[in-house]
């Protein structure tokens, strides 16, 4: 790449690597209404998950506070 | 824009102020093979060596001109692809394969700059000349405290780089521009604004409003220029509060700007990572979003927009921050002045 660059850089995906899936697309959904329902604490949105979905991948679909931390410390790494 | 030869100040200014930091690239531009980017005025090259260290010097061989980037990077130096000539990291040519023991030979004869990476970002001192050590970079709390997260956004806008500023310098366009957006749906349409000034620089400030809309701006001189303001986040955004956007901007040409975005929250734990995640699987498009509005105006803009305008009280920040921009232009004028060697009388 040792060419002047020509175009100018827009490119409007930076932070992830890759297309979401289905299940990151539902769980970002479901976060977001928590939150828009002033659900702000751990406990609650965990309880919120497990009321509304997606299931946890683990523990036969099961949220725990744990493993809702474990899988945001993967999706944000 | 006034033209160049009528006012000096002007071309100080649509180069880049010297002996400045500016961010010039995202640090993945850069890998072993040598990279050429013009930025400030000039073209330089930069490349890594295998243990990932950065060098930049002038695109510009010392023999005959040709591009250095289109040359063979060697570790600390790169040998031209035209003649062969090495030229060190430090401006020093190493050898003259053509002409073995000529002069040319162990001259500094290639400007060469400081180059670090902070923050997904790859910043030059701009230096007037080559210098040992440059001052340290120094970056807001929110690009530097653990307590805040970050992500850096970087585009190139077809416009000045002092668009980009004076666009920032104006917060009364979110209620305008962005009024569809996701988070600036608040606050009056009017509104006082004043100056405060600070240690580092100033605030520009609605009065009686905050953590409505995007109510302040502030500006900053570290040794690199950096802007400053938060915008607050719908109740979808969970807690952690506003939202950071540090912004700095470098010209390309005198019609193009790279435009540096970190958007950062001061949050720990799951609220963190929750961000990151949301962050990445959506907010980033909504944020990109509100970003191409602003483009979109500043490029339709023509490059002389700004020599006629009328300016009103919501517009007095980019007044106060063009003329201290003037002045550290006139101030640099006045030290290659003092510097130049004196003329035959
Ligand atoms: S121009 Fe580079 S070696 Fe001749
Ligand atoms: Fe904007």
């Amino acid at each position: 790449m040792s060419e002047l660059r020509q175009e100018v850089y827009l490119n409007p995906h930076q932070a992830r690597r890759r297309p979401p899936t289905p299940y990151e697309d539902l769980l970002g959904d479901s976060i977001e209404r928590a939150f828009a329902a002033g659900i702000h604490d751990l406990e609650g949105l965990v309880a919120h998950l497990n009321r509304t979905g997606p299931g946890c991948l683990q523990n036969e679909g099961v949220w725990t506070e744990a493993l809702y931390q474990e899988e945001m410390t993967r999706l944000a790494a | 824009m006034r033209t160049i030869a009528n006012d000096p100040v002007e071309a100080v200014l649509a180069a880049g102020l010297k002996d400045l930091w500016y961010p010039i690239c995202p640090s993945e531009f850069v890998a072993e093979r040598p990279v050429s980017l013009r930025r400030l005025g000039k073209k330089f090259v930069l490349w890594r060596e295998a243990s990932g260290k950065l060098h930049a010097l002038e695109d510009h061989c010392p023999h005959r001109g040709a591009p250095l980037s289109m040359g063979i990077a060697m570790g600390d130096r790169i040998a031209c692809g035209y003649h062969g000539v090495q030229v060190r990291f430090d401006g020093v040519v190493t050898s003259v394969p053509g002409s073995p023991g000529c002069k040319l030979e162990g001259a500094k004869a290639t400007r060469s700059f400081h180059v670090q990476e902070a923050c997904g970002a790859i910043f030059l001192y701009n230096s007037t000349v080559n210098v040992d050590q440059p001052p340290p970079l120094r970056l807001p709390e929110e690009l530097t405290s653990d307590e805040y997260s970050h992500f850096l956004c970087y585009t190139e806008w077809k416009g000045g780089y002092r668009y980009v500023t004076d666009n920032v310098m104006d917060p009364m366009h979110g209620t305008f521009l962005h009024k569809q957006s996701h988070s600036m749906a608040e606050g009056d349409n009017t509104a006082t604004f004043r100056v405060r000034e600070t240690d580092l620089g100033f605030v520009f400030e609605k009065e009686g409003q905050r953590g409505v809309n995007f109510d302040w701006t502030e500006w900053a001189d570290t040794g690199l220029h950096w802007m400053r303001l938060a915008i607050p986040y719908p109740k979808t955004g969970g807690p952690g509060g506003s939202f950071f956007i540090i912004g700095s901007y470098t010209p390309i040409t005198d019609n193009v700007a790279a435009v540096f975005h970190w958007r950062c929250r001061k949050l720990s734990g799951w609220q963190r990572d929750t961000w990151r995640f949301l962050y990445r699987n959506r907010l980033e498009a909504r944020h990109w979003t509100v970003l191409e509005q602003d483009r979109v105006v500043l490029e339709m803009m023509e490059p002389d927009a700004n020599q006629r305008e009328m300016l009103y009280q919501h517009d007095m920040g980019l007044v106060r921050w063009r003329r201290h921009m003037r002045n550290l232009a006139k101030e640099q004028l006045e030290r290659e002045d003092a510097a130049a060697p004196t003329k035959a009388a």
